[in-house]
């Protein structure tokens, strides 16, 4: 008996119309994908570039964020602080920040950054390869 | 017994290390920390005899540490239940007697000492036979089968026989 009852509220609850499907909104955020800036978070990887890990042509942005500028930028301090070796000539400098920004100029920091993407996969880039611009859309980077 | 096998592990680095030495620094680093170790599943790890291969390393935020994954080729030593071993024997006490086989601890406990070997105290404890002929006492080498091995995370000890054929005292330092 108890499985019939069971049974006819399972045949109720089967036969309930399927709600509504919520249609506003959902078009609403179709375009995101075509946002340039990359928000994954940086991770630096010491220099040693062995291996691809990605297919080669990489598609995030070739101007480094300034999120990743500010990563880059505490991390060598902190290790320039710590008595790591200063990759650059030295003009009185003793700051270790003013020494990484100094550094990161001369694009002789040796880390790669890999910026990983919503799906889980990541590309490598050099901090040698991106572009660099200071918060004030100046152009800091380069051999100028 | 020994084996020659590849290992793996993840060296933290200090900043001060880097440069063009950082690679010489990382394995002599690897030397320090793990030559003389001893881990339950491999056992003692004698030396590192080479490098496989060092991975890219990962910058640990906020501290500036990098880490690299180093695969690493060492002899380790481990011993086995059954294997017979040569040891130096480090006490003697009415218990039995404690021998050590390079870094393994072993005791042979005087229910497995052949039964003509009486314990002597004194100054120089010691085992020796009736007549006097074969006697085991501190700094005496021992040949000796290993009955159990107790396996700790960081440490082994081995419990050995010396009550079979061709087991006993192979040189004497009393006698020599």
């Amino acid at each position: 008996m108890a499985d019939e009852d069971y049974d006819d509220i399972d045949m109720g609850y089967e036969d309930e119309p399927p709600e509504p499907e919520i249609e506003e909104g959902a078009e609403e955020d179709v375009d995101n994908n075509k946002n340039e800036d990359i928000t994954g978070e940086p991770l630096e990887v010491d220099d040693k570039e062995d291996e691809q890990p990605v297919e080669r042509p990489r598609k995030t942005s070739k101007y480094m964020t300034k999120y990743e500028r500010a990563r880059i930028l505490g991390t060598r301090a902190l290790q320039i602080s710590m008595n790591a070796p200063v990759m650059v000539e030295l003009e009185g400098e003793t700051d270790p920040l003013e020494i990484a920004m100094k550094e990161l100029r001369e694009r002789k920091i040796p880390f790669t950054i890999r910026r990983y993407l919503p799906d889980g996969s990541f590309e490598d880039w050099g901090v040698d390869e991106l572009i660099v611009e200071d918060s004030w859309k100046r152009q800091v980077g380069g051999g100028n | 017994m020994f084996f020659h096998i590849v290992l793996e592990r993840n060296m933290q680095l200090h900043p001060r290390y880097f440069g063009r030495n950082l690679r010489d620094n990382l394995v002599s680093k690897l030397m320090k920390d793990v030559e003389g170790t001893c881990s339950g599943r491999h056992g003692f790890v004698v030396a590192v005899t080479g490098i496989e291969n060092i991975g890219k390393g990962l910058i640990r935020d906020g501290t500036g540490f990098v880490t690299f994954p180093v695969k690493y080729q060492c002899v380790v030593f481990r011993p086995f239940k059954g294997e017979i071993l040569e040891a130096v024997v480090t006490m003697v006490n009415k218990m039995g007697f404690f021998a050590e086989a390079g870094p393994v601890q072993i005791f042979v406990s005087n229910h497995l000492i052949p039964d003509d070997m009486e314990f002597q105290s004194g100054d120089m404890p010691n085992y020796t036979t009736s007549d006097g002929s074969v006697k085991i006492q501190k700094d005496s080498e021992v040949r000796l089968k290993i009955m159990g091995t107790r396996v700790d995370a960081t440490e082994i000890f081995c419990i050995g026989t010396i009550k079979d054929d061709f087991l006993g005292v192979i040189n004497d330092p009393a006698t020599a």
